[in-house]
């Protein structure tokens, strides 16, 4: 007890002196790998654990697998460092190695974990030897073949082993190698290098078992410069090309029509209806204005519609003259047959009716004149034109199939409007007729138009006649005692009756004074204004044309005839009515533009 | 008419009897393409058969890794005892000179010995991997192919045998391997041998298998591939 106890003491502080000192056993060794080249010999190496300050020597055990007889490494040098080398007749396959390495030194010694071996499983090749590279040159382009031989130890030829190669292929600035698998064969042809460029090359080998060899040392070669391949692949690239600009080519030329069609669409010109650039061109103004003439102008279907209605106040002769010119209205109507969609169907054609009726010595009625401008849209109503119907002043109502309401645009701020409590650029037809309803004399009416408009032209101013019953309203006022209410008119005063069909507003534009005749003469045009635009209500806006001589004057055909005949405009009128046909056209004057549009088809 | 019609079989008979080519003879029943017969020689023999071999190894190499990482948590290699395989009975060339020792007829009776070691073994080996649901049914399937392929190799090894001799190249010492012993994967102590040692000590047979034809096929047809 006592000298065990000692012996533990004494060893223990020889343990803690040599610890002070730096010396130690060994470290435990570590078996890291064993390889056989060719499945004949293998080696085994190890790595020293530490060997404790002091020399420490190496052994190597290994024992076989079912038996328990201890072998040590037989060879420790062939190898190298740290290594045990089995040679023939110490390997033997299909068995387990059971290795073990010991480290051993003066303090004592440490052994390994053991190590299960079977040699067929550790085979590892060595390289592949003799590697070249050459650039072959064949009529599609220069490939590059490698060839190489196996590894000298390993013996392929009895069958004892049997080894499968790679290649691996970096043309110089790639990053990464292309690898390709050989099989078994020693040759490998490299298509897909690029030309004028230096190529590296490595080949490796591994058993049918095993683990790969390393890879050869780099191997050069350099591709050549091979144009012509390129040079045939752009010949064919050019033809090709070629071809398919010539077919492009033959097909715009066979479609060329229809491409200028889509690329240059025809400007559309300038569309109205009935317009003849022809005639235009071959210079005969009367043709063009001919052809500006609307057929079937008024329009007929909605006339009944837009028409004022009757006055009633009228006496028998009036009345008469009012059923009269209903129907006639209506046959009116019906005579229009074919109606120009494009022109303005907006009034009838009170131009025309006007002027004939005015032709035919309206000198009588004198002051009441009634202007009636025909400006392109306006289809006013101002078709005082005779039919004095007895419309009663106040139904405008345009729900009443009497009462009908040319579509009249007037915008004439400027012009002074003679019933003074009416704007000049809309007015409600009923509340200016009711204005001057007070003052209407019927008679006087009559007698101012009804006399002088003959009977045939009752029929084509069916609208005429009904607006002129709303002018004649005006014209009485204009000419007789100026209602109570209303504002001395300086001179008969005229309003142009444009209808809105929904609110059966009137648009009322007055004329211009008969006893400005003057300033009319000089054809201001401040009367007429050029139609610009039709907007959604059915209203004609216009534009003020103050370029206008006279063929403002034009339009004003049926004023200058109304009011005297020495009037300077005359011959244009006389034109005017000479072209005058007997279905209801309209001419057009310059920039004026049919108020169809606002007439509601008919 | 009786006569007329004994006339024409007289006649028929008579071209038949002459005709060489009515004679029926047995002839080999070849399945093959439309080329007609085309008798596989004996490097094609051997060719297939070496194939049939690699990829029985293969299938034993991985079914021995599967169960490996699988089915055996320690890695440690003291833990490992093995058993002694029921073939180690046979005696085999465990290296190459060894290998090239032998005479071709015992190499080729070593590896039907093998093989035929194992018809039974890999039967049960698939039979225990069907049952357990342990493994998938890709390893099971893996395990019959495997049992499969052995059978269809040793057949095969047959052929080559039997075209040996029949070359001349074989002698007449290779003995009835139908009388070879049923061996019984029992190892010393008794008990039947594990699912993992089985496939451990036949992934090792398979192997001895594959690099015996080899040497036999590089001895006999030797050609580029040698």
């Amino acid at each position: 007890m006592r000298n065990s106890g000692a012996v533990l003491i004494l060893t223990f502080i020889a343990k803690l002196i040599l610890q002070a000192a730096g010396v130690s056993p060994p470290g435990k060794p570590r078996l890291t790998s064993c390889r056989s080249p060719e499945k004949e010999t293998f080696t085994c190496w190890w790595e020293p654990g530490g060997d404790g300050g002091l020399p420490t020597t190496y052994a190597l055990y290994y024992h076989l697998e079912n038996s328990e007889t201890v072998y040590e490494c037989p060879d420790y040098r062939t190898a190298g460092e740290n290594s045990c080398y089995f040679n023939k007749n110490d390997t033997s396959l299909w068995v387990n190695y059971n290795i073990t390495v010991v480290a051993s030194n003066a303090l004592g010694k440490n052994i390994s974990d053991p190590v299960e071996v079977d040699v067929v499983y550790i085979v590892q090749p060595n390289t592949p030897e003799n590697v070249k590279a050459v650039v072959v040159h064949d009529e599609q382009g220069p490939f590059v073949r490698v060839s190489w031989e196996k590894p000298r130890t390993a013996d392929t030829r009895s069958g004892w082993i049997t080894l499968i190669y790679q290649i691996r292929v970096k043309q110089e600035k790639d990053e990464k190698w292309e690898e390709y698998d050989a099989g078994m064969q020693k040759y490998y042809n490299v298509f897909s290098l690029h030309p004028d460029k230096e190529c590296m090359v490595q080949v490796r080998c591994k058993p049918d078992h095993g683990f790969w060899s390393e890879w050869t040392q780099t191997t050069y070669v350099k591709m050549p410069n091979y144009i012509p391949r390129e040079r045939s692949l752009w010949i064919l690239i050019t033809i090709f090309s070629i071809f398919i600009v010539l077919i492009l080519t033959w097909t715009l030329n066979v479609k060329r029509n229809s491409m200028k069609l889509c690329l240059l669409p025809p400007v559309p010109g300038p569309k109205i209806k009935g317009f003849d650039k022809q005639l235009l061109k071959s210079g005969k103004t009367e043709d063009i204005f001919n052809t500006l003439v609307i057929q079937g102008f008024p329009p007929t279907t909605d006339y009944e519609n837009l028409l004022v209605e009757y006055l009633e106040v009228y006496d028998n002769e009036e009345q008469e003259l009012v059923l009269e010119g209903k129907e006639l209205s209506e046959d009116f109507m019906k005579s229009k047959s074919s109606s120009d969609n494009d022109s303005g169907r907006g009034s009838c054609d009170s131009r025309t009716l006007l002027l004939e009726k005015c032709m035919d010595g309206r000198e009588g009625s004198g002051s009441d004149q009634h202007q009636y401008s025909q400006h392109g849209e306006t289809s006013w109503a101002s078709t005082e034109s005779s039919e004095s119907q007895g419309a009663e002043p106040g139904s405008p109502e345009s729900t009443d199939g009497r009462a009908k309401t040319w579509p009249v645009v007037f915008p004439q701020p400027h012009h002074h409007y003679p019933v003074g409590a009416v704007k000049p650029a809309y007015h409600s037809v009923p509340e200016i007729l009711n204005q001057l309803s007070p003052h209407a004399t019927p008679s006087n009416y009559h007698q101012l138009h009804h006399q002088d408009i003959p009977q045939q032209e009752l029929r084509f101013s069916k609208s005429a006649c009904r607006h002129s019953q709303s002018y004649n309203q005006f014209n009485l006022d204009g000419i007789d005692t100026p209602a109570p209410g209303v504002p001395p008119l300086p001179s008969l005063e005229y309003v142009e009756v444009q209808r809105v069909n929904p609110e059966n507003m009137l648009l009322l534009r007055p004329l211009s004074d008969p006893n400005r005749e003057p300033e009319r003469s000089d054809c201001t045009g401040e009367d007429y204004s050029k139609v610009k635009v039709v907007t959604s209500h059915n209203i004609l806006l216009l534009q003020r044309d103050t370029s206008h001589q006279c063929v403002d004057d034009y339009s004003q055909a049926d004023q200058c005839t109304t009011q005297q005949p020495p009037h300077p405009c005359k011959p244009a009128v006389h034109q005017w009515n000479s072209v005058m046909p007997q279905e209801g056209m309209r001419v057009m004057g310059n920039g004026y533009v049919d108020s169809t549009v606002l007439m509601p088809s008919f | 008419m009786s006569r007329s019609l004994k006339q024409v079989a007289v006649l028929l008979v008579a071209l038949l009897c002459l005709d060489p080519h009515s004679r029926v003879s047995s002839a080999p029943i070849c399945t093959h393409g439309p080329s007609g017969c085309h008798v596989p020689s004996l490097a094609d023999l051997f060719d297939r058969v070496i194939q049939h071999s690699a990829r029985m190894h293969s299938l034993s190499n991985d079914l021995h890794s599967e169960f490996e990482q699988y089915f055996l948590p320690s890695k440690n290699s003291i833990g490992k005892i093995y058993r002694k395989c029921h073939t180690s009975s046979i005696l085999t060339p465990n290296g190459k000179e060894n290998a090239q020792k032998l005479a071709r007829e015992e190499l080729t009776e070593v590896i039907l010995k093998l093989l035929m070691a194992w018809r039974d073994p890999l039967f049960q080996l698939h039979q225990s991997m069907a049952h357990q649901q342990d493994f998938n049914s890709f390893s099971s399937n893996k395990a019959l192919e495997m049992g499969d392929m052995a059978h269809e190799l040793r057949k095969g090894v047959e052929k080559v045998a039997e075209k040996m001799r029949v070359l001349g190249m074989l002698g007449n010492s290779v003995t009835g391997l139908s009388a070879a012993e049923t061996m019984l994967p029992i190892s010393d102590s008794g008990e039947a041998m594990s699912n993992y040692e089985l496939l451990y000590c036949f992934r090792r047979d398979s192997n001895k298998v594959q690099n015996y034809l080899k040497i036999l096929k590089c001895r006999i047809v030797p050609e580029h591939d040698c």
